[in-house]
């Protein structure tokens, strides 16, 4: 069988060799074979198990959220001062674990980075599942959750617009735009496959799902011609949004007055950690995957190497920001900035919380200076959980710690999630997980058409060894 | 069609020869035809979709009126008087008034629609001057409380109103044949000349029978006190206008009693900072409100203020030669400067000096105190002395009614003190003795502790549902006037009495008419007088002059010599709580989520020691202990209370009431189970144990009492104001801006000022708030999770060591920046400005995403995180503002200026053709401060208070750096130290 061919392979590689982006030279077929076998052999037990998980996890996100909109947000631990919470924590997080997936499938594109290749599909699934999952928060967080609808410019009988000052509407836009963009990205991308998987299957049911999501795909050069024109603008728009979009979730802090939240550093710093964050993810979720499926050829150690060398630039980004940050309270001058981050957030009654961020996201990084720990699948995995542990913890520093102690000592108070809060961030990892097993159990995870174009690339190359690199 | 008009109700043919409130004319007026328009009674014949519809909203409309009724006797608005007496939407205002004790607090109730919706104090009346407290304010939720008890009960049988009353009758008849031996009453103090005259009625009727009266807030201490200073007891009424050192030894006199309101407004007022501002000295063990505002506080055991008075004595008679004094003077080594000092300044302002004993005090101190007030030549000056009732209320009453009681002397006890079995002495055990006693007819509001054992129980009417009468503290006479017919079936306390004088059945408005009758000024028609009594809530000239009585040297220093008894180890001692008094409010829930002034807790209270104490003990905030004394025990949680005095533990009354509804029921400890008759209020030998591992969870709405060094309530010395200026400098004045300020050229430019110096953090804002703004009550859960709803806050701030702290209270309510920080963040328009300054929340437009409130550095807009305005029983509906959205679940709120005030007055001008006038609109909060700590008005206009109060050289903005330009402004907090204790 071409899979355990291909991982015998891998597994002789010497360890000092460069990895390359893909083992082999496969064929037309083999890649086929290889790359839609998850989709058309029987649901595996382990699939089944974790579906199961996956699937209860995103029922108690749905309970709890009845349960919310149904009492009130009062079922969550928010209060005054702490008005944003877990909803808005959880938002961030995932909308910056989207984040890679654009940058992989978009940027790398634009910059012709081979080694995006077989990791862009599951990349930008994941964008696209995380930001549903980030768009959960903002809708279900307002108090009349029924009524979110106002925050959309559209002539109502209130004859009112939203107000275009206020960073909550330029986060419907972007996050919206996102969304939109991520999704057309993703599915545009999927087409060929998607004809693929209808011209290979042996059932007629799949034939004609995959026929009706095909759109009539027939791969033909006029069709490829404007496939590539179409992915290509996508992949131009997608990218601003990398920039833009955890920019103006970071104005919802930025433009506040609330010292902590009151920052010029936050839109870089934010973009910085969405991509770290995202990378992270992004690790979290292959390294199981590749090895459960086999596609060690296709998703080589030269990929993951490359997204912890990302990790540990962004990481350093990251902080950068927090060194900054601490700078200016400091020589800033000002009063409620240096206790916000120098008392509260150091030795508040958050203190630990703080202090798992700097050793997830501070130090975590530091040891992809080393090639073994980057080629290392467990220190990979592990790192790659704790830097998704510390992003998260970072947002509950910015926002909750803020919040709670702020100007008036009068008002300070403490936060403490709820139950309610509990099932809902881990409802939205179960529905996050549910969407992604579904993923990869009915679409090629790895994007079997530019697999087959990068071999071609490849041995062109092999043909003409001075053309370029790779 | 014509209906009810409030005011004008029929007069009966002959004035009131023919009360309406005989059982029959009131079973008459019940069906009066007028009341209904014509045809409402009879359906129409084949009526039409559209008709049916009509008459099906309208029933729905007017279901909940039918509660509403105003009361059927002629009642007299005060001042604003609208032409026509019911007009929908306008609010009228009636004089009434409620006792406290002996004395009574004038008040104007609003009333809406025939339903009182909001408490205001009196202008005219001498002990509210305008102003109002919290409990006063709060009255009003207890009128509506669904759980008052309805109509009458005889062991166990409900009565309706004309049989309960001839029930009475019969009981009051079947006494008469051996002259009402075995009659007792037992009933709480009251000033009241009406209830006076009842009882002498009964007295004279039942030449047998007995009154006791039992107050657990007795000032029996103090009656003997001057008892022994002046062979009488006499009622020191306080002068604070006229004071310039006062020492408050023990006395919390801003926190009770219906004088506070007064004293609030002229300590407020002496302490102007100039040449002439007063100076206040507190000597007292747990900090007090009053204390909070001491120049000097002088933290001691409770049983050490007697020494420390004795050491005042001393000096004032060696150094000062006041030689009356030389008897009673004592040395107390350890506090020997601060009472030379305090002693110094009390010789030095004379006639102008003061020394107030609190009622906790054992009488000695009351003595000692009236004798430095006449060495000081203060008597009549700064304390005027008038007769007070020469009989005991406290526990010696009780005392004296169970000893008749065990000696089966006792056939028929009518209650009508409040809830006795409760506030009586733990050693009394009154619920056992009343089981003893055949009849035993309790007249109570709601169900409480004594109502298990009552055999004839009577719902009481209201004090807003009641005729009646009251005397203030100097003596003035107000009339109690109903505001509205009584919600449910019930009986006053003048009503009851009378019927055992068999007037039962004439009603309480007949009993106080024909007092007043025979008793108002000669020549002038009584009912004009009456009318303009009514109107005006005081009846003129009724003051008592007061007495200038000699002080028995002699007899004062025997009391002290005779000494109090010694209190060794852990002293305990009994505080009324400063929001549940003696546990009158227990059941009222705008109460019970008040805060403590000083610990800022909410639904609890707690054994308060200082952090010494509690190190020594080995006890942390929040540990469970059992409290022992002599014998008792009592299981509560320790609070370490910054300034308290070390070796005592201060135990709040009025908490663990066990039959007081959903609301009040196992709310906090009972302190009154550790309280015996003979150490009423004081006594040592406390025995403290922890219980268990788990902490109390307490709910407070301040957790954090530093300023962690931020310049937010800024105080100086007198002497340090000047210097002071150039700090109060940077914390006001413009702020660099881009854009152009947002109501520049607007004629009208509404802002508020809040005088720290005068704020004794009382809270009466706070309730007069809610109750003007419909603010709900959350319950203790959610304040513990800090979603208190109260729209105007008092903040507490602690400076100094935690031993002895300095306080500075801070009301914070929405400041109305000109540069909002909320407005621009909300992305739905919620908030935004009005061209007047004011910062508008749009309810229905809200969505609830809470940026405005993190986004407000002063953290005052409040989320209503449920529906925290449940469907509501019908008589609390009738609570409700019409003025005023009701708020649902999901919607910020906050402070709006009371802009249904403004709007309300912009609407009268505009009809008058006037402009509107400065001092015209007061909001809520600034109308209730009995300090008048709050200024309201229109800065544009230059020549109007608040522009003064904006010019003043103690403003500051807070949070000024922050650059919110807020439209409320602070008056720093200014101190009086003496020199020689600096």
């Amino acid at each position: 069988m071409a899979m355990s061919e291909a991982a015998a392979k891998v597994d002789k590689l010497d360890v000092l060799e460069p990895v390359p982006v893909l083992v082999g030279r496969p064929g037309d077929r083999e890649i086929n074979d290889q790359l839609f076998q998850p989709v058309w052999t029987q649901t595996r037990r382990t699939w089944l198990a974790l579906f199961a998980i996956c699937v209860s996890l995103a029922g108690l996100l749905f309970l709890a959220i009845a349960y919310t909109v149904a009492t009130g947000i009062g079922v969550w631990g928010n209060n005054v001062p702490v008005g944003w919470a877990f909803d808005i924590i959880n938002f961030v997080w995932w909308i910056g674990i989207g984040h890679a997936g654009t940058l992989i499938s978009a940027i790398l594109l634009l910059f012709q980075q081979k080694w995006r290749t077989s990791i862009n599909r599951f990349a930008e699934a994941m964008t696209l599942f995380a930001v549903m999952q980030a768009l959960i928060f903002p809708a279900l967080h307002t108090g009349r959750p029924w009524f979110d609808f106002w925050l959309f410019p559209y002539p109502s009988t209130l004859a009112l617009w939203p107000n275009f000052k206020s960073p909550l509407m330029w986060d419907v836009f972007a996050v919206n735009t996102y969304f939109l963009v991520s999704l057309l990205f993703w599915y545009v991308g999927l087409l060929p496959d998607l004809a693929a998987l209808r011209d290979t299957s042996k059932s007629r049911t799949a034939r004609i799902a995959y026929g009706i999501f095909a759109l009539g795909w027939r791969g033909s050069a006029r069709l490829w011609r404007h496939y590539r024109i179409a992915y290509l603008l996508l992949a131009g728009i997608s990218t601003p949004l990398v920039l833009s979009v955890h920019t103006i979730v970071s104005f919802d802090f930025a433009v506040s007055v609330l010292p902590g939240w009151h920052t010029t550093i936050f839109p870089p710093y934010f973009v910085a950690g969405a991509i770290f964050s995202g990378f992270a993810m992004v690790l979290t979720l292959v390294i199981p995957a590749r090895k459960a499926f086999g596609f060690e050829n296709v998703i080589t150690g030269k990929h993951l190497e490359n997204m912890a060398k990302v990790m540990l630039a962004t990481g350093m980004m990251v902080s950068y920001g927090y060194l900054m940050e601490h700078f200016h309270a400091w020589y800033g001058g000002n009063r409620f900035e240096f206790d916000t981050f120098f008392k509260t957030r150091m030795f508040g009654p958050y203190a630990p919380v703080y202090w798992t961020m700097i050793a997830c996201n501070v130090i975590t990084p530091h040891i992809f200076w080393w090639k073994k720990a980057r080629t290392s699948l467990w220190v990979l995995w592990i790192a790659s959980i704790l830097v998704n542990v510390g992003m998260w913890t970072e947002r509950f520093i910015i926002i909750v710690t803020s919040l709670h102690r702020d100007y008036l000592p009068s008002s300070w108070a403490q936060y403490t999630p709820t139950w309610v809060d509990w099932s809902i961030y881990a409802g939205t990892i179960g529905m996050f997980g549910t969407l992604f097993l579904l993923f990869l159990r009915f679409v090629p995870s790895v994007s079997a058409s530019e697999v087959k174009e990068l071999r071609r690339e490849l041995e062109h190359e092999a043909h003409a060894p001075a053309a370029g690199h790779g | 069609m014509k209906l009810p008009i409030l005011g004008q109700a029929p007069q009966a043919a002959e004035g009131d020869r023919l009360p309406w409130r005989s059982i029959a004319g009131r079973e008459d007026r019940r069906g009066h035809p007028s009341e209904f328009p014509a045809g409402a009674a009879e359906a129409p014949e084949g009526f039409s979709r559209r008709g049916f519809l009509q008459i099906l909203g309208a029933s729905v409309a007017l279901a909940g009126l039918e509660a509403c009724k105003p009361p059927r006797d002629t009642i007299h608005p005060y001042v604003r008087n609208p032409e026509k007496a019911v007009a929908p939407g306008a609010a009228l205002h009636y004089a009434t008034a409620v006792g406290w004790g002996t004395a009574a607090v004038g008040l104007l109730v609003t009333v809406h629609e025939g339903r009182p919706t909001k408490v205001e104090g009196n202008p005219d009346h001498p002990a509210s001057l305008g102003g109002s407290g919290a409990f006063e304010q709060a009255l009003l939720l207890d009128l509506y409380d669904p759980r008052r008890l309805r109509g009458f009960v005889r062991k166990g049988q409900p009565l309706s109103q004309r049989a309960a009353l001839r029930a009475l009758a019969q009981l009051a008849e079947s006494h008469r044949d051996d002259g009402g031996k075995h009659l007792r009453f037992l009933t709480g103090e009251s000033g009241s000349p009406l209830l006076a005259d009842l009882r002498r009625r009964i007295e004279g009727r039942y030449p047998g029978a007995r009154f006791h009266v039992y107050e657990s807030l007795s000032a029996d201490e103090a009656r003997e006190g001057t008892r022994a200073a002046f062979g009488r007891p006499m009622e020191a009424r306080l002068r604070l206008d006229r004071a310039r050192v006062v020492l408050a030894l023990d006395d919390d006199f801003l926190s009770f009693g219906a004088e506070r309101l007064r004293l609030a407004r002229e300590l407020a007022a002496s302490r102007t900072p100039g040449p002439g501002m007063s100076r206040l000295y507190a000597a007292e063990a747990h900090l007090s409100a009053t204390g909070s505002l001491a120049d000097h506080r002088f933290r001691m055991r409770p049983s050490q203020v007697l020494a420390f008075a004795r050491a005042v004595a001393r000096r004032l008679a060696e150094k000062h030669g006041m030689g009356a004094l030389a008897a009673a003077g004592q040395a107390f080594p350890e506090r020997e400067r601060e009472a030379s000092a305090v002693a110094d300044d009390l010789a030095r302002a004379g006639a102008a000096a003061l020394v107030t004993a609190g009622s906790r005090q054992p009488a000695a101190v009351h003595a000692l105190a009236a004798a430095i007030n006449a060495a000081l030549g203060a008597a009549g000056k700064t304390v005027e002395y008038r007769p007070a009732a020469d009989e005991p209320s406290g526990p010696a009453s009780l005392r004296a009614l169970a000893a008749a009681i065990g000696a089966g002397q006792v056939d028929t006890l009518v209650i009508t003190a409040r809830n006795p079995v409760y506030g009586a002495p733990a050693d009394m055990d009154l619920d056992a003795l009343l089981a003893r006693v055949p009849n035993v007819v309790y007249l109570a509001s709601r169900p409480d502790e004594t109502t298990g054992r009552a055999s004839f129980l009577v719902a009481a009417s209201h004090a807003f549902e009641s005729w009646g009468d009251a005397r203030a503290a100097d003596g003035t006479v107000s009339l109690c006037q109903p505001l509205i017919e009584p919600l449910f079936e019930s009986l006053s306390e003048p009503e009851l009495l009378g019927s055992f004088v068999d007037a039962g059945d004439r009603g309480g408005h007949f009993l106080v008419q024909e007092l007043w009758r025979a008793r108002g000024p000669a020549g002038a028609p009584f009912e004009q007088s009456w009318q303009r009594w009514l109107a005006k809530g005081v009846v003129e000239g009724t003051a008592v002059a007061p007495e200038a009585p000699a002080v028995r040297a002699g007899e004062v220093a025997a009391l002290l010599r005779a000494g109090t008894p010694g209190r060794e180890g852990l002293e305990a001692s009994f505080v009324p709580d400063p929001t549940l008094v003696d546990g009158r409010f227990a059941e009222n829930a705008w109460m019970q989520e008040l805060p403590d002034p000083i610990t800022k807790m909410t639904w609890d209270n707690a054994a308060l020691v200082s952090a010494a104490t509690a190190r020594r003990l080995g006890l942390e905030n929040g540990r469970r202990v059992e409290l022992r004394l002599r014998g008792r025990k009592v299981e509560a949680p320790i609070w370490i209370a910054p300034g308290h005095a070390d070796d005592a533990v201060t135990l709040p009354l009025g908490y663990g009431r066990t039959v007081a509804g959903p609301t009040g029921t196992n709310v906090g400890f009972d302190a009154g189970r550790l309280r015996g008759s003979d150490a009423f209020w004081l006594d040592g030998g406390l025995a403290l144990a922890p219980v268990g591992k788990r902490k109390h969870a307490f709910a407070c709405t301040q957790e954090h009492f530093s300023m962690e060094g931020r310049d937010l309530a800024p105080s100086f010395t007198l002497a340090g104001l000047a210097q002071g200026q150039h700090e109060l400098e940077k914390l006001r004045g413009p702020v660099a801006s881009l854009q152009a300020p947002v109501d520049a050229d607007s004629p009208i430019r509404w802002g508020m000022a809040i005088d720290l110096n005068k704020c004794t953090g009382c809270s009466a804002c706070t309730i007069a708030c809610q109750a003007e703004n419909n603010i709900p009550v959350v319950g203790k859960e959610q304040v513990a999770r800090s979603r208190e709803m109260h729209w105007i806050r008092v903040d507490r701030y602690f400076e100094g060591p935690v031993e002895d702290p300095q306080v500075v209270t801070q009301p914070v309510a929405c400041v109305h920046c000109e540069k909002a920080p909320c407005e621009y963040v909300c992305p739905v328009n919620a908030t935004v400005h009005s061209d007047e300054g004011l910062n508008e929340m749009i309810y229905n437009r809200c969505v609830g995403t809470r940026y405005c409130s993190n986004n407000c550095p002063y953290k005052v807009r409040r989320f209503n995180f449920f529906e925290y305005q449940k469907p509501k029983a019908p008589t609390e509906k009738m609570l409700m503002n019409p003025d005023v959205t009701v708020r649902h679940r999901g919607v910020m709120e906050k402070c709006t200026y009371c802009v249904q005030r403004i709007e309300l007055h912009r609407v009268a001008a505009r009809v008058a053709g006037r402009e509107l006038r400065d001092g015209e609109i007061q909001t809520a909060c600034q109308q209730a401060c009995p300090a008048q700590a709050i200024q309201f008005g229109n800065l544009a206009d230059g020549k109007s208070a608040i522009s003064a109060w904006h010019a003043d050289p103690r403003r500051y903005d807070l949070l000024h750096e922050v650059g919110t330009k807020p439209r409320t402004a602070y008056l720093a907090r200014v101190r009086n130290p003496n020199p020689e204790l600096a």
